[in-house]
């Protein structure tokens, strides 16, 4: 009864969960126009994750996976599934999750069959994977109830069912390591902890070996998705959207965000986007996008693209960024090579590569 | 008859002997509108208040239409045709439109009808649409500025003084009043405003003046300027000043977030303001007058409230936070060091020791039953042994401070409490120059050691040499940040004002 009533007070006040408000771009989230610049190394059909094994950069681009030497762009072999996650692992393996409810590790990109397959386990949305420690591998599954291309159902249905797993090559056993994540996306080894991202929650935490968990970057004004390792120490967080305050307010408004997905098309939701920009028929953002006919960068994002560097201990230290006039939007993936920082801009099916050198000069000097 | 109707010769006001306006000239035409521009303690206010009789020129000379004239009052000043409108006006919220407007001027014996139809009768003359009848404090802020206005030329003001006229009123109100501006020029009123807002000063003025630090630096038809030449002119300053030194080559790097801000709103001072404060760091606040910088702050420390309805989220050590007084802000570790350290710092007649100590008091729940002196002393000595407090004595009162070591007094008041996040509003106003190198060593001292520091400044000098990253204000929000690297004075003060 008292918590009812707490919730009115709250919604006709505008208090409690009942604040609409999302943080500023500040600090080490300073916007500016890197990443819209960024070259274009290639364009492809449907890119979606990305890995490295020191050398060659694997893409993996609907249901094939390709390989980056140097210029050259070949591809390696196709699934009968569209992969939903990619990791090359230390021993020279490669792990694939397909369609989101199977993930397969091959002794080698080439390998005919795959040493070890994991399904089952309640997997029906893993969307990223990474080396754990030992033979293990770290996967995080983000919904329990809709599959990884339903991501948007997800948010609005206010999903709590993600998990991080861990897969033990050796053993074939798949380890919950925590489960009730608001649709994790994306982990990586911190020293003794795991990394894990948790989109809805807007939040890296911190997943210790007991199970334990502790807020890292929380608050974040984005929706952060996969982690990488950086080459001199700490991670690289991608964002595939921002936030903005009519999103917020729709996912408080119970009755309203049932009727809209009852009744309309998902293309035009008021939800987060990969691309925007696309049709007269999306939803208004809250303010007008346009000046005098240009688009005004700071404009509240229907979608947005962001790469985030966090320190060791997960402190940012910078960020690029496409801002609402670029199209560099729904960053999903980002991995360091050769002294550049590739990423996929889901979007417009683009992989962009960005030199760190003269990065790290212009944002740290 | 001269086109000059006010003038002023070498003009020099000191206050405790510092300069507020040295050695000013200036001339105000007849039936001109004559903008005075300048950044926050550019003189703009003491230059007003001299025309106006607020204030008395230390030296120099003024001139109302060719006769030396020294206004020692207001009223003295209304009878040479001088009135002043000033910021927060000064009308009587109780009474109405005409009892206001004959505030002064009432007869041995009055009768209501009689100043209603009176007042009636001039407003309709200056074409204002506002009733006789209503009560002032129900009227909204560009009415007030009419009744303000209308009382001054009821009073056969020849030269009306705004200042900050439009800081208050909507983009329609503000609209309605240039228009009244103009109408009072067509009928000869010379009239002076200050502004902080370049646009009015370009659109309205028929002649602009520039002054900086207290001097005057230029003059000139509003024609001839556009807002780069104006913001050059007002922070130009000379390179001779070397208080606050050299360009900074590095900066801390940010910690931990310890403060966010999300679409506070406390109306009508703070609009939807959002920005972040980290650890380790030295978050400047640079703003002119009524940014909302102070405001925001204090919402953030529990002083102020924000609106009730929809007031936005402070969240400190990522948990949403709502004080409604200052004691659990303190005790959660944030710690407001006041711009106005006389009616909010300290208890002035009560001795250092104990003013510090009453600060760690503030700190522990529910407070202390009882006081102990002996650990009084011992904080207080404590304190002003760190922060070189120059007094007799524990004991001496804070009155007989000097404002440097009063405005230490407050610091230690604040320090006492081991804040995690510490705000100084506007730290050495009215310090003296010895005492502004140990405070800003302090603050240095303090981001060093991983605290989260807030300084808000109006002063840009200030605000460059000390911040690790600047975030710029403007009519009630965060408009833009810069990293102290990248940062400029013309930058930051076009920030401000754009």
């Amino acid at each position: 009864m008292i918590a009812a009533l707490r919730a009115f007070t709250d919604r006709l006040l505008g208090r409690g969960d009942a604040t609409i408000t999302v943080p500023s771009f500040d600090g080490a989230l300073k916007p500016n126009q890197i990443l819209a610049n960024a070259e274009t190394v290639g364009q492809f059909e449907a890119p979606e994750d990305l890995a490295t094994d020191g050398n060659a950069l694997y893409l993996a681009d609907g249901n094939t996976l390709r390989r980056l030497d140097g210029v050259t762009i070949t591809e390696v072999r196709r699934f009968d599934r569209a992969i939903t996650a990619l990791c090359c692992l230390p021993d020279g393996g490669i792990a694939v999750a397909l369609d989101g409810r199977e993930v397969k590790v091959f002794a080698s990109a080439e390998a005919a069959d795959a040493a070890v397959t994991f399904s089952g386990s309640g997997m029906n949305a893993v969307n990223a994977l990474s080396p754990g420690p030992g033979k293990t591998l770290i996967a995080t599954d983000g919904s329990a109830t809709r599959p990884y291309s339903q991501w948007v159902h997800d948010l609005m249905e206010r999903g709590r069912s993600g998990r991080v797993l861990a897969l033990d090559r050796a053993s074939g056993q798949v380890r919950t390591i925590a489960s009730g994540l608001r649709h994790a996306f994306g982990a990586c080894v911190a020293g003794e902890e795991i990394f894990a991202s948790e989109s809805w929650r807007h939040r890296v935490i911190a997943i210790s070996a007991d199970g334990s968990q502790r807020p890292v970057l929380d608050n974040l004004p984005v929706y952060p998705s996969r982690l990488s390792a950086a080459s001199t120490g700490g991670f690289w967080l991608t964002a595939f959207a921002a936030r903005t305050q009519l999103v917020e307010f729709v996912l408080r408004e119970n009755a309203y965000r049932r009727r809209m997905m009852a009744e309309i098309d998902p293309e035009y939701w008021i939800a987060p986007k990969l691309k925007s920009n696309q049709s007269f028929l999306e939803p208004m953002q809250g303010a007008h996008i346009k000046t005098m006919g240009v688009v005004k960068p700071w404009a509240p994002p229907r979608s947005y693209g962001l790469v985030i560097r966090l320190s060791a201990s997960g402190v940012p230290l910078y960020a690029l960024h496409s801002r609402v006039d670029g199209v560099n939007h729904g960053v999903v993936a980002a991995v360091e090579r050769g002294g550049a920082l590739y990423a996929i801009a889901k979007g417009p099916g683009r992989l962009l590569r960005l030199p760190l050198a003269a990065i790290e000069t212009e944002l740290l000097r | 008859m001269s086109d000059i109707i006010l003038k002023l010769n070498n003009a020099t006001k000191l206050y405790a002997g510092v300069p507020a306006i040295e050695n000013i000239d200036f001339e105000l035409r007849r039936g001109e509108i004559h903008a005075l521009v300048g950044e926050n303690g550019a003189g703009k206010s003491t230059l007003t208040k001299v025309m106006a009789g607020v204030v008395m020129l230390t030296s120099g000379t003024m001139e109302v239409s060719g006769v030396a004239a020294a206004p020692r009052t207001p009223l003295e000043a209304r009878h040479l045709g001088i009135a002043m409108v000033f910021q927060e006006n000064s009308l009587v919220p109780t009474m109405t439109v005409a009892q206001n407007l004959f505030l002064g001027q009432e007869k041995f014996y009055n009768r209501l009808r009689g100043i209603y139809i009176a007042a009636q009768q001039f407003l309709q003359s200056l074409n204002f649409d506002v009733t006789p009848t209503a009560t002032v404090g129900l009227l909204g802020a560009a009415k007030k500025q009419m009744v303000e206005i209308a009382r001054a030329v009821l009073h056969n003001a020849r030269v009306i003084i705004f200042d900050e006229p439009t800081a208050s009123l909507t983009p329609e109100e503000k609209k309605y009043f240039f228009d009244l501006v103009r109408d009072l020029k067509r009928r000869g009123v010379s009239i002076v405003f200050i502004s902080h807002a370049l646009e009015e000063a370009l659109i309205l003025a028929d002649r602009i003046t520039i002054l900086r630090d207290g001097k005057h630096v230029v003059t000139d038809d509003a024609a001839k300027f556009d807002r780069a030449r104006i913001v050059q002119a007002m922070v130009g300053r000379d390179l001779s000043n070397t208080l606050y030194g050299t360009r900074k080559t590095t900066v801390r790097p940010a910690g931990a977030r310890v403060l966010t801000v999300q679409n506070l709103k406390m109306a009508p001072m703070v609009r939807n303001n959002s920005l972040s404060v980290f650890a380790g760091q030295i978050t400047g606040v640079f703003g002119l007058v009524g940014a909302g910088r102070t405001e925001t702050f204090k919402v953030v420390a529990g002083v102020m409230k924000r609106d009730f309805f929809h007031g936005g989220e402070v969240i400190l050590h990522g948990k949403p936070v709502r004080y409604r007084v200052p004691a659990p802000a303190v005790r959660a570790g944030i710690a407001y060091v006041t711009e106005d350290r006389k009616v909010e710092g300290f208890f002035e007649t009560m001795s250092v020791a104990r003013n510090i100590y009453l600060g760690l008091l503030a700190k522990l729940p529910g407070g202390r039953f009882f006081l102990s002196r002996r650990e009084a002393d011992k904080v207080g000595s404590g304190w002003v042994e760190r922060l070189k407090v120059r007094s007799t004595g524990n004991a001496m009162k804070v009155v007989e401070l000097s404002g440097g070591n009063q405005q230490k007094v407050v610091i230690a008041k604040s320090l006492v409490q081991d804040p995690d996040l510490i705000i100084f509003d506007e730290p050495t106003r009215g310090v003296d120059v010895g005492a502004i190198v140990e405070i800003h060593e302090l603050i240095q001292r303090l981001a060093d050691e991983g605290k989260a520091v807030v300084v808000i400044s109006s002063y840009l000098p200030e605000i460059m040499a000390l911040s690790d990253r600047i975030l710029v204000s403007r009519q009630g929000k965060v408009v833009e940040e810069f990293s102290a690297l990248e940062a400029t004075e013309e930058k930051i003060m076009y920030a401000a004002v754009h």
